[in-house]
């Protein structure tokens, strides 16, 4: 944002207080740039309406490469000693299951583990804003506002019932 | 609004209670004019696959409530009161057991055979009386448990029902602390999971691999209570979205509770699944005739290998595919097609286990309006008891929980 705006963090107990004093915030058109919340919380992600994680998409690809490659990897070896064991087919889909089910799960994992390395936004500067009461009771709403409403902001978030409320300037 | 669920239905409710009594007793009739006919081993292996089906369903759905409680879950406060509403088909299922004694020749083809040694494990007397003393200490453990859980649920103001007054009186005797009574109900509960798992691997031993008595496999008896958890989940999902539905029961439940109860099926769905290719995966590759022979005949020689494709994509390929995303599960309508078509599924694997071993020829198409009505029968004493044991206790129904967990 190349305007100067002030942010200012409201820390609320509940989780009501909070969702009330977001929707709050933006019908009176000022930003909400961030929420730092100590559960994980699905009315608040409903309410910010982030753009869906595309890292189900990373873990689905990992599982279908995977469950290819198991039975490729099996067939492969198979194929290269053609013995007949048991009376059992040379390639015999069944008990190559077992492997292609177990390198699904694997490359399952890797897949979501890539997601997650590239998705979640590494790295990132400091951040001065955050307050590690959020890590343990409290909802931390971040909210952004023009200079000249920042007052109006604070006292707004004191209304809504915010304990304390932190300052601090970007650009 | 309470009034409105413990009234006796008014002029135009329908009377469900009447018509499932009905049907079963129909059944019941159905049921003895054709054990009285000329193939009395078609009813009775009816009879049995009815009996383990039900049976399962019941106590894999009061295995929901006390393993929720047991691990001190909250969400599922108002379905745990629903899953116990299953207990009430405890007693039916034993006399169901104990009548099963009368058909013992047409049930059980081991009789007068030669077992090479078995005959100490297969003989009538002592496969009864172990298979009662287990369904006596199980049942016993599961009305111990309701005893203290619905401590907790009972509206204490109110009471209409006989069932009440008969608990009400007996509490009045015993301990007030909520404490001792939540201490009580783990260890009962504990208790019931573990006898669960012993009696219906008794159960699955003698009732339903006995029935070749040559054939074996040492993970049936797991594999049979855990068709029982599926399947009992199962029952309990469409039972609970019925009366979500329903518009004459105020009983609701949030669509997160859907969701975790539909995951909780998936999963079993994944162990059922698991269990099944366990076994099969050891005597496909052993080669082993003695194990193979049944599986031959059931998986790969018409008629039956088509049932046990049927069996697979019903019970296991369709959940696994249709319950992979989270938003088909909140839908309750959808979720009773779901788990219906699993537990029919589960009645035609029943059928496709016990079937080879009392049908000779199969040149039509084994599944007949015989097997139905005396299914539908079943369905309807099923219901009875279930409706009754709500009526008793309609509090259940208001979606209010107590404590006790």
């Amino acid at each position: 944002m190349s305007a100067e705006t002030t942010s200012i963090m409201g820390l609320f107990e509940s989780e009501e207080e909070a969702l009330a004093a977001i929707n709050e915030i933006k019908e009176l058109g000022w930003e909400v740039q961030e929420v730092h919340s100590p559960i994980p919380s699905e009315k608040i992600s409903a309410v910010l309406k982030r753009k869906k994680s595309k890292i189900g998409w990373f873990t689905l690809t990992g599982g279908i490469t995977g469950f290819i490659t198991g039975f490729s990897v099996a067939i492969f070896a198979a194929t290269r000693w053609n013995l007949i064991v048991g009376g059992k087919p040379i390639i015999s889909w069944f008990p190559f299951f077992v492997i292609a089910f177990e390198l699904t799960i694997l490359f399952a994992v890797f897949g979501n583990v890539v997601g997650l390395l590239t998705q979640v936004g590494l790295p990132t500067k400091q951040d001065d804003t955050y307050d590690p009461v959020c890590s343990g009771s409290f909802y931390g709403v971040l909210a952004g506002a023009k200079p000249e409403e920042s007052e109006k902001l604070k006292d707004f978030l004191q209304n809504k019932g915010a304990l304390a409320s932190s300052f601090s300037q970007t650009t | 609004m309470n009034s409105a669920i413990t009234e006796r239905p008014a002029t135009g409710r329908i009377p469900i209670f009447s018509i499932f009594a009905l049907l079963a007793g129909a059944g019941f009739i159905y049921f003895i004019v054709l054990a009285a006919g000329s193939h009395p081993e078609k009813a009775w292996l009816v009879f049995l696959i009815n009996y383990l089906l039900f049976t399962g369903l019941a106590l894999g759905a009061v295995v929901f409530s006390t393993m929720m409680h047991f691990t001190k879950a909250q969400w599922s406060r108002s379905l745990s009161g629903i899953a116990e509403s299953f207990a009430s088909f405890f007693p039916v299922s034993f006399v169901l057991f104990i009548l099963m004694f009368l058909g013992q020749e047409h049930l059980f083809p081991w009789i007068g055979e030669d077992l090479h040694g078995k005959e100490i494990w297969l003989n009538v007397p002592f496969l009864f009386t172990r298979n009662l003393v287990g369904f006596l200490v199980l049942y016993t453990l599961g009305f111990a448990y309701l005893y203290h859980s619905l401590w907790f649920r009972l509206d204490r103001g109110d009471s209409s029902t006989f069932l009440k007054q008969i608990l009400f009186k007996l509490w009045k005797n015993g301990t007030t602390d909520p404490e001792k009574i939540k201490r009580r109900m783990t260890f009962l509960a504990g208790w019931f999971m573990f006898a669960f798992a012993i009696v219906l691997a008794l159960v699955g031993f003698d009732l339903v691999m006995s029935m070749d008595p040559h054939w074996f496999s040492t993970l049936f008896g797991a594999y049979t209570f855990v068709k029982a958890i599926y399947s009992g989940f199962g029952a309990l999902i469409i039972l609970a979205a019925f009366l979500h539905l329903s518009s004459s029961q105020s009983f609701t439940l949030t669509s997160k509770q859907f969701r975790d109860a539909g995951a909780l099926f998936f999963g079993f769905s994944l162990v059922w699944g698991d269990f099944f290719y366990c076994q099969f995966l050891v005597i496909w590759y052993g080669n082993i005739p003695e194990e193979t022979a049944y599986i031959i005949e059931r998986t790969m020689v018409q008629p039956w290998s088509t049932f046990a494709w049927t069996i697979f994509i019903a019970c296991f390929i369709t959940p696994f595919i249709l319950l992979l995303s989270g938003k088909l599960k909140e839908f309750p309508r959808f979720m009773i097609v779901m788990c219906s078509l699993v537990i029919v599924g589960f009645w035609l694997e029943h059928f496709l286990l016990l079937a080879p071993n009392y049908l000779d020829s199969v040149d039509t198409f084994p599944i007949g309006l015989n097997e139905v009505f005396i299914t539908i029968g079943f369905l309807g004493l099923f219901a009875v008891s279930i409706i009754t044991y709500l009526r008793q206790f309609p509090e259940l129904l208001n979606g209010e929980v107590g404590e006790g967990t």
